[in-house]
């Protein structure tokens, strides 16, 4: 019973970066109909950044994590730009295509400036640790869940309260409609784009005092965070978050109980079922699968 | 289009049959890398471009093609001529395994299946150990000496006969590839793409045009996997990976999906291209990801669509004008 609890929560961590960086993903895709094959870079470019201003020019956290914000930022911008706008009226298979283009691009540009070996952030935190009765976490895994909680539930109520998050949602549901009631269609998406890549850039920089980072390092988060997705409903921000930690807790038990090996096979078993017997996702309401 | 593609096949056809008397060897492993790109991007072209049913699975089928070689030859001790239908049918089964999710899915759902799929059998490869060998894969022997009851017919030794029986297959199965999509059921194929409710309602079988376009193009992908498996004398998972689908799709893309010709340029410009940067060669990946999303931007029909686009709107002005004048005839 110990072990399962110290498992629940080495699986709700991970679960945790899998929620921030599927619910930028999955708005992406709800709200602009891109299927972005280069948010598993967002994440890479954010552990990347915030290594390199925590540990090359010695920022404290609270800087490091700006830096990582402002870097996500500009990404999101140009990956807007290159992936929404330059793709207008093409079919949405065109900006799987042209994000699989700027995702290896981006790989190799990091392979190229900061080399391939893996890196690792070192901070003062790594020597804390937190104790909740039989489970224990060093203090850079412990922060992550509470801080995902902070950001998305933010994120939550942006998106139902403020007027940026009510245009984003009228996107969501029909385009043209939305701008006829004076929604700036290219700010929301300018501003949907940026929110996927500080999401996912701060999941990065969070999980690079957890596990190293490297120039592919994306490839295997951007498939899980599919796999969140679709678990969760495609384009549905809640139902990510509930799958995204739903999944991180079955790999843990998958590696756990079953085999290691398993860990990362289970999430596509899941995806295939899901698409077969519930195609709108596990918490997904409409049912529309063209 | 048939003249122009027969004319840009035969001079294909003039270049890759002088390649071997006139290159080294470094060249022509390229070309032959290339051939090997052409079958995946021509089978690919047979369920996505013609078919519509998007495929990020092409190298999966790849990998399941080269390991069926590889565990054939160390289990059964089989050779590569009895490998190549063995592969091609094993290839062809899992894409028809393929196929049967692609009867509900649609559009980017599909596609992120086959990506599923595509992630699941690499991850496979990795872990059925006492199958696959793992991580570090299997060894494959040469094609070497052929024989037919017997008797003794050629012997591929050199990396030059290599690229002949890579030459010979390309042709082969570019040549299955016109038949097929000018048979009959390459019209279903492009009936399907085009409006399936209206092929099913015209009581075209789109279950059965659906399946056969995924085991078609499964089955291409078998064949280049049980070539390249004896070619390269060993399989590993990591040359099986989803960015090998990617690039063929790319391969698709960038030449012109639905096309004929447009995959097979498509995949020869984007193999060697990239072997052409020379000094920059740090930079090659660097600039096929940038090459990629200037292409999708620019041209997403890809270069030979585009060509089709241009000539059909210029056709429809031609033919625009002749009607008009009709009325003005009857009046008259």
């Amino acid at each position: 019973m110990d072990l399962f609890l110290q498992y629940l929560a080495n699986g709700v961590v991970v679960g945790s970066s899998y929620v921030l960086v599927a619910v930028g993903l999955t708005l992406i895709f709800g709200i602009l109909h891109v299927v972005n094959f280069a948010h598993g870079e967002f994440y890479m470019l954010g552990g990347y950044a915030g290594i390199t201003a925590s540990t090359a020019f010695g920022l404290p956290l609270p800087a490091s994590l700006a830096v990582v914000a402002a870097v996500s930022c500009l990404l999101g911008l140009g990956a807007e730009a290159l992936l929404h706008r330059g793709l207008k009226n093409q079919d949405q298979t065109s900006s799987i295509i042209a994000s699989f283009g700027l995702a290896v691009a981006l790989q190799n540009a990091v392979m190229v400036t900061m080399g391939p070996q893996p890196e690792l952030m070192h901070t003062e935190l790594a020597y804390k640790a937190i104790e909740l009765g039989p489970v224990f976490l060093p203090a850079p895994r412990a922060l992550i869940p509470p801080a995902m909680l902070i950001i998305v539930g933010a994120l939550f109520a942006a998106l139902r309260w403020t007027w940026t998050g009510r245009s984003l949602r009228a996107m969501a549901q029909h385009e043209t409609v939305a701008r006829l009631c004076g929604v700036k269609v290219r700010r929301v998406a300018v501003i949907t784009f940026m929110l996927g890549a500080t999401l996912a850039g701060v999941a990065g920089f969070m999980m690079s005092a957890v596990y190293m980072v490297h120039p592919l390092v994306g490839n295997m988060i951007v498939l899980k965070a599919f796999i969140v997705v679709i678990i969760g409903g495609m384009g549905s921000p809640l139902g990510a978050a509930a799958a995204g930690l739903l999944l991180g807790v079955i790999e843990s038990m998958t590696s756990a109980y079953l085999t290691n090996g398993l860990r990362d096979v289970v999430g596509f078993l899941l995806v295939i079922a899901v698409l077969l017997f519930r195609p709108q996702g596990l918490f997904g309401r409409s049912l529309e699968r063209s | 289009m048939t003249r122009a593609a027969l004319i840009t096949l035969a001079i294909l056809a003039v270049g890759f049959v002088a390649a071997p008397f006139l290159l080294g060897g470094y060249e022509l492993n390229v070309l032959m890398v290339a051939l090997l790109y052409v079958i995946l991007a021509v089978g690919l072209n047979l369920a996505t471009g013609y078919c519509g049913q998007f495929s990020f699975a092409q190298g999966a089928f790849y990998g399941i093609g080269g390991y069926t070689a590889g565990i054939l030859s160390r289990d059964v001790g089989t050779g590569f001529w009895m490998n190549l239908p063995a592969g091609i049918v094993v290839t062809g089964l899992f894409g028809l395994a393929l196929g049967l999710p692609a009867l509900r899915l649609k559009g980017h759902f599909l596609a992120i299946v086959t990506i599923a799929v595509q992630t699941l059998v690499y991850l496979g490869l990795v872990q059925w150990n006492s199958l696959t060998g793992g991580q570090n894969g299997l060894a494959v022997p040469p094609i070497g000496e052929t024989t037919l009851f017997g008797v003794r017919l050629f012997e591929v030794t050199s990396l030059r006969d290599l690229y002949w029986v890579a030459l010979v297959m390309a042709a082969v199965f570019v040549f299955i590839a016109w038949r097929l999509v000018h048979s009959r059921l390459g019209r279903e194929w492009v009936a399907v793409r085009e409006d399936e409710t209206l092929a099913g309602a015209v009581g075209l079988n789109t279950t059965f045009a659906k399946l056969t376009a995924f085991v078609a193009s499964a089955a291409f992908a078998g064949g280049a996997g049980v070539l390249n498996a004896h070619a390269m004398q060993g399989v590993t998972p990591d040359d099986f990976q989803i960015w090998i689908s990617c690039m063929v799709v790319a391969m698709m893309v960038v030449g012109g999906r639905g096309t004929f010709m447009g995959p097979i340029l498509g995949a020869i410009a984007l193999t060697i291209l990239p072997e052409l940067t020379g000094e920059l060669a740090r930079y090659k990946m660097l600039i096929f990801g940038v090459l990629l999303v200037v292409c999708v931007t620019v041209a997403p029909e890809g270069a030979l669509g585009r060509i089709r686009k241009a000539r059909e709107s210029r056709d429809q002005a031609a033919s625009g004008r002749a009607p008009a004048k009709d009325p003005s005839e009857a009046s008259a």
